[in-house]
């Protein structure tokens, strides 16, 4: 944490903004799905979206087979996957894309770790994807559409994985309040 | 959580639990006052979270007491142990000097 400096620049009149925002949305969701904010439904929803992944990246591999409806497949995942990516942020707080502003400084450090991970995850994860790419382009002579499409699914998968993963770190390992909070 | 980047850890004992139960203050209490969440209360006095120099004078503003009294590098004895206890010695050493 550094001292605040006199004057206020572009990136600081930003970060306060995002703050102003997030602490707008945070008021307005405050109350939403009171049932699902235990550490234990929380942690059902971040199975739930390791299991999507999970099919997510089934999809990406059958669209690699060649199968002409596996792409329709995607459809399914993303009614899965939105519905209970947006219960996680809501019930989670968002803290893992929360402006700095809006948290105190052990959540702060928590967010950090989490985004560490995450970043961590996704920079060897997208290895793959890439990989599948580059090696399969050079293989096919660029004129296999289907492992295109499948290389691009696995790379948006991956990426969409690596977004998630601090705020299902954070729903996961955040304890409940107690009761006497 | 220590914001040491490296090094030996060295632990930081709080009185925190202590201090608020005398205080009848629940943990949303003492997080209001010192404007953080009230689950990073409880990270405090469970010792997963060292608290910054700020974050610290915070607490023993609440308390109004110095930083030693609420934070120390050595595990804390019972208060009533500590006042008791120093009392007793002190009882023992007058009559000993009689």
């Amino acid at each position: 944490m550094t001292a605040p400096r006199t004057e206020p620049n572009i990136l600081d009149r930003y970060q306060d903004y995002r703050t102003r925002r997030f602490l707008k949305n945070e008021r307005r969701h405050a109350h939403s799905l009171p049932g699902w904010r235990s550490q234990a439904r929380r942690r059902m929803l971040v199975v739930g979206l390791a299991v999507t992944f999970a099919f997510m990246l089934v999809v990406g591999i059958l669209c690699a087979l060649g199968l002409q409806w596996a792409p329709l497949l995607w459809l399914p995942a993303c009614a899965l996957f939105f519905p209970m990516w947006i219960a996680l942020q809501i019930v989670s707080g968002r803290r893992g894309d929360a402006p700095e502003g809006a948290l105190d400084e052990f959540e702060i450090a928590q967010r950090n770790s989490a985004r560490s991970i995450g970043l961590t995850v996704t920079q060897y994860a997208m290895m793959i994807p890439i990989g599948y790419l580059i090696f399969g382009a050079v293989i096919t002579d660029g004129a296999d559409a289907d492992m295109a499409y499948a290389g691009g699914l696995l790379a948006l998968t991956v990426l969409i994985i690596g977004g998630c993963l601090p705020a299902m770190i954070l729903g996961w390992t955040r304890t409940d309040p107690y009761p006497e909070d | 959580m220590s914001p040491v980047r490296r090094g030996e850890q060295l632990p930081i004992h709080n009185r925190i639990g202590v201090l608020r139960a005398e205080r009848r203050m629940t943990r949303a209490q003492l997080a209001a006052l010192i404007e953080v969440n009230p689950q990073t209360v409880g990270a405090l006095e469970r010792g997963d979270h060292y608290p910054s120099l700020d974050l610290a004078f915070r607490i023993c503003d609440v308390f109004d007491l110095p930083v030693e009294a609420v934070f120390s590098r050595t595990a804390f004895t019972p208060l009533s142990a500590e006042l008791y206890g120093r009392r007793a010695k002190g009882s023992i050493d007058d009559s000993s000097a009689d």
